[in-house]
């Protein structure tokens, strides 16, 4: 899947979780620019992506996340 | 009280209580959270309105997911995360409902469990019903 076509997706899910449709993401996003963004829902979040990619974290691989980049490219490495 | 774990857990679990809706239980309600809207406090007024007696608030008996998640499924070691709730029949004070919850999901990863939750009246009615998710302490 191309990291464009991952990025739209994101945005969907970001959207839909943060109940917030003028969210834009970049590479550079974090928690601190998402007001809603705390530990409760960053789990949701995660839940959400597992679900609508048909992927499964691990929780190494989710720990150490620092950004939406990294988790793009987190997906692309899943996802194939 | 359960005292389920997260290794204990498994979808297609199912626990369930009964309680028995008061005018005490209103009225209290009603103390609490100064919610003082006629249908809730006034007999006369509910009737007038088209309902049988004074009616329950949906978040009083909405809150018995409360004691089905921290009571019953898991019990003691349940952390709430939230409670989704839809009320679809008034309730009313003597009304003896039962409260039920069966698992629908389980995240390993992220410790996370879904409950799907139903209240139904002495009837056999669906007055409530809830999507939960939860944690549990380990």
């Amino acid at each position: 899947m191309t990291r464009d076509r991952i990025y739209e997706k994101m945005t969907e899910i970001f959207r839909d979780v943060f109940d917030d449709e003028s969210i834009v993401l970049s590479d550079e996003t974090t928690a601190d620019d998402i007001e809603d963004w705390d530990s409760l829902e960053q789990i949701n979040l995660l839940m959400a992506i597992e679900n609508n990619f048909g992927i499964k974290f691990r929780l190494a691989d989710v720990s150490g996340l620092e950004n939406v980049g990294a988790m793009v490219d987190l997906v692309q490495r899943l996802v194939g | 009280m359960n005292s389920y774990k997260f290794s204990d857990l498994s979808v297609g679990m199912s626990e369930q209580f009964e309680t028995v809706i008061t005018e005490e239980m209103i009225d209290k309600f009603i103390e609490i959270t100064n919610d003082v809207s006629p249908i809730h406090v006034s007999r006369e007024y509910a009737v007038a309105h088209g309902f049988e007696n004074r009616v329950c608030h949906g978040m009083l008996f909405g809150s018995m997911f409360s004691t089905l998640a921290g009571v019953y499924l898991p019990g003691e070691h349940c952390l709430l995360h939230s409670v989704e709730t839809k009320f679809s029949l008034p309730v009313y004070p003597g009304d003896k409902l039962t409260v039920s919850g069966k698992i629908s999901e389980i995240n390993d990863t992220f410790k996370t469990v879904f409950v799907k939750g139903v209240i139904t009246n002495q009837n056999g009615k669906k007055v409530c019903k809830a999507n939960i998710q939860l944690g549990v302490r380990e």
